[in-house]
């Protein structure tokens, strides 16, 4: 044993010359390859920035991974083409790797590539994020979370963009309780039994306390459901009338369907992941365009009045002709967008190593969006203001992406009173 | 002291209660003698840890690869031969319950998951090191396992693994609804648990090292102190006393064995392995939730022993290199090409199998094939190739 440290001792002095190359692209320290260039670090080679994207490529949530991870690649794509990469001059590769929207599985692939990466450009998932949070505060690591849990707001190692889940909880129940004839009706929960689903629910929550209802009911389904009978009926024993739903687009597909064959008709609103395209597909069609709305932000797809949207649609043409209009992929354009943001504030700054993102996170005034979404208001992170505004679609099938708008604009006095904790 | 020759395993044989073939069932199938050792003469040969010189040298060489070889590898396959690692810890206690002692198991998972939450609240939530957190958790996974123990008093073969079954989603349920100590269904952060082993922060003498690597030497050093260990439980009097109660338990009771003692202490120890693997997993991964140690943990566990080689402590090892870096090199394999029918992270539209499916349905295809064409796993192919080369060049 004795023999085996003294080797282990001489060798470790005699190797270290040879170990620098692994190291350098490991460690969060590099060394500055001269010319007033900027320093090689962890993700850094000198030319190209590496960012990592935690996605679901497997598994039912894939439907809004795929479209998400496009949108991140198109508007790097239009970067590394148009405007010669971040600040002109570095490319950006994106590197993707797949949690099949399974918390462990999520932290084991972070666990494999956060070596490699300048940062985060993507990590999907309510329960994901949840999990990779403390990793990423441990290791000094920063990341965009898709998704928009109030939570993420007063993260230092998180970059959000978009109007909270709990916000558009909120939103939705003034919109709908301040309709015409809708002041006494029953509000029900739906939600996927975990910390995606509490987001949606703390909303609810707050806006009952605000605006003075009560729930009635609360149905809870895990991610990977198939069968909602339960559910279902637990909703209709209550009288429900209207029912915030949280879930994502294949649980909305199973959880509408039994209520559809159950003949069970409320006014269903569902939290922005509940939706996809696709569904408008499906026989379930009929049923969504009279019973379901979706609370998100912005414009319709295509609105050409908005600069934002007209270049968006211009450069998915371009780079991905086979993209269908799709809310998650505008999504994930955005949060690229937001990426570069940080990005070029932290190449401004002089230093793309973990630490170096963390303070150009800081050091940003806001995050804009030429109108996709709200513009996020940035700094120290005690100072982060997150964008309040929603807008109700409405399900039309012949609506690019399948959804048209149905309020626009809703930004009610109770969202404005909610406060981030932490 | 009893004073059968170890190195010949019984007539009995757990084949016919368990399913599980031994080398002796194996050897009458298969209608010759094929002995899986050299021939050992002498009482002192058998109580050898390490039988040969070739046998040194390889450990030795192995042990130069893990200090330095090591160094050359990249933080991926740090990472993967890390998470086997610790899959050859509880391995090995796997095959002390299973391949030594016959008690086959499906609720080792459960016992991993005692150990994860035990260093989640110990070693992430109190703040112990890991000198406290480590031993801890194999006591408590230990205590637990003695508590199972006295099941397998009473019964045998199919239906000990109901009663380990139903352990597991037992576990599941109180996982799931003891939140203050396991966090529910949303999982818990073990980062907090050895935040300082990460080597990349380190710098002796200008050496600069993966961030991995550090988890690298500890892991495969834990698990040549959990080898030895077990080899030392296995070739000594409670060993034989296990080898006994698994190729007939009437008659190890009727030579004087202890089933009580023996097979409530062979679930104990095989939990505390468990446990220690289980610890390892949650500090090293940093988050674990009640959906990792399901069913699917369990079988993978029963498949790492039955690949690799079961009884035998090198084939549980040899077994869990195997598995556990199965799911590495298909994620590798399919990033660099696009294998057919699989749905890689090449937009991997035009997929059918999942990886995640894909591996599931591998475990359970070794585990078939290897079951009918080499019952005795990966370590009987690699003694089988050293008594030839012993035996050169008249190997017949």
């Amino acid at each position: 044993m004795t023999a085996l440290l003294a080797l282990s001792l001489l060798a470790a002095a005699c190797s270290s010359d040879k170990k620098t190359t692994t190291s350098s692209s490991s460690s969060g320290q590099g060394n500055s390859s001269g010319g007033g260039a900027l320093a090689t670090t962890a993700g850094f080679d000198g030319t190209t920035i590496k960012l990592g994207v935690i996605t679901p490529q497997t598994g039912p949530v894939k439907l809004i991974g795929d479209p998400l991870t496009n949108g991140n690649r198109v508007w790097f794509d239009y970067v590394n083409k148009e405007l010669g990469g971040i600040a002109g001059k570095y490319k950006v590769e994106l590197e993707v790797v797949d949690s099949a929207y399974d918390a462990t599985k999520g932290v084991q692939q972070y666990n494999a590539i956060k070596g490699d990466v300048v940062m985060f450009a993507q990590i999907l998932g309510t329960p994901v994020v949840n999990a990779v949070l403390s990793q990423l505060k441990r290791d000094g690591l920063a990341g965009q979370p898709a998704t928009l849990d109030s939570l993420w707001v007063r993260e230092p190692n998180l970059v959000p963009i978009g109007t909270p889940y709990q916000i558009q909880a909120i939103n939705s129940m003034s919109w709908y309780l301040g309709e015409p004839g809708n002041k006494d009706k029953k509000v029900c929960t739906a939600i996927q039994d975990d910390p995606y689903g509490k987001a949606g629910q703390s909303g609810i929550d707050f806006a009952a306390k605000e605006m003075g209802f009560t729930v009635a009911t609360t149905a809870k389904f895990g991610a990977t459901d198939t069968s909602f009978t339960a559910q279902v009926s637990q909703l209709k024993t209550a009288g429900c009338e209207v029912i915030f739903l949280v879930a994502t687009p294949t649980t909305t597909g199973g959880l509408l369907g039994a209520a559809a064959a159950g003949g069970y008709a409320p006014q269903w609103i569902g939290q922005s992941p509940t939706f996809i395209g696709i569904l408008t597909k499906s026989p379930l069609v009929d049923y969504l365009e009279k019973n379901y709305v979706v609370a998100s932000e912005g414009v319709t797809w295509g609105d050409e009045s908005v600069p934002g949207m007209k270049d968006l649609v211009a450069r998915q043409k371009k780079y991905a002709a086979d993209q269908a209009p799709d809310y998650y992929f505008v999504f994930g354009y955005n949060e690229a967008r937001a990426v570069t943001q940080v990005l070029e504030k932290a190449v401004a700054l002089g230093d793309l190593s973990h630490d170096g993102i963390l303070k150009a996170i800081t050091s940003l005034d806001k995050l804009t969006f030429d109108g996709l979404t709200g513009d996020y208001g940035y700094g120290p992170v005690t100072d982060r203001n997150p964008p309040r505004v929603n807008t109700i679609f409405k399900v039309d099938r012949n609506a690019p992406g399948g959804l048209a708008v149905l309020k626009a604009g809703i930004e009610s006095d109770a969202a404005k009173k909610f406060t981030f904790a932490g | 002291m009893t004073t059968a020759t170890p190195a010949q395993e019984g007539a009995g044989g757990i084949g016919s209660r368990t399913g599980i073939p031994t080398s002796s069932n194996r050897r009458r199938r298969l209608g010759r003698s094929s002995r899986n050792r050299a021939m050992v003469v002498r009482y002192q040969d058998d109580l050898r840890i390490f039988p040969s010189l070739p046998a040194r040298v390889g450990l030795a060489a192995l042990a130069l690869f893990w200090a330095f070889g090591s160094q050359g590898l990249s933080s991926f396959w740090l990472n993967a031969l890390t998470y086997a690692a610790i899959a050859a810890i509880a391995a090995i206690g796997l095959n002390l319950l299973t391949g030594y002692t016959g008690q086959v198991s499906l609720g080792h998972a459960f016992f991993l998951a005692v150990g994860a939450y035990a260093t989640a609240h110990f070693g992430a939530e109190v703040g112990w090191s890991i000198f406290l957190w480590l031993p801890v958790a194999g006591v408590i996974g230990g205590v637990v396992g003695a508590i199972i123990g006295p099941f397998a008093l009473r019964l045998r073969g199919n239906y000990l693994v109901i009663v380990t079954l139903g352990m597991l989603f037992l576990g599941e349920h109180i996982f799931k609804n003891w939140t203050d100590v396991t966090g529910g269904g949303n999982g818990i952060s073990v980062a907090g648990a050895l935040p300082t082993l990460d080597t990349s922060k380190f710098d002796f003498l200008g050496q600069r090292w993966d961030r991995n690597q550090g988890w690298f030497w500890l892991s495969w050093a834990l698990v040549a102190v959990a080898a030895l260990l077990a080899k030392n439980i296995v070739r000594t009097r409670p060993g034989r006393a296990m080898q006994a109660i698994r190729d007939r338990d009437l008659a190890a009771e009727v030579i004087g064995v202890s089933l009580t003692r023996y097979k409530i202490a062979a679930f104990a120890v095989s939990s505390a392995f468990a446990a220690v693997a289980g610890a390892l997993y949650g500090s090293f991964q940093g988050f674990v939730q009640p959906s990792d140690f399901g069913l699917v943990l369990s079988i993978q566990y029963v498949a790492m022993i039955v690949i690799g080689g079961v009884g035998t402590i090198f084939g549980g090892i040899l077994g869990a290199v195997v598995v556990g870096t199965l799911p590495f090199v298909i994620q590798e394999l399919s990033s660099n090409y696009d294998l057919p029918l699989v749905s890689g992270d090449k937009g991997g539209l035009n997929g059918y199998i999942e990886i995640a499916s894909l591996n599931k349905m591998l475990y359970g295809l070794l585990i078939v094939l290897f079951l009918i064409f080499e019952p005795h796993g990966l370590a009987a192919v690699w003694f089988r190739v050293k008594a030839w080369f012993r035996t050169w060049p008249f190997s017949y």
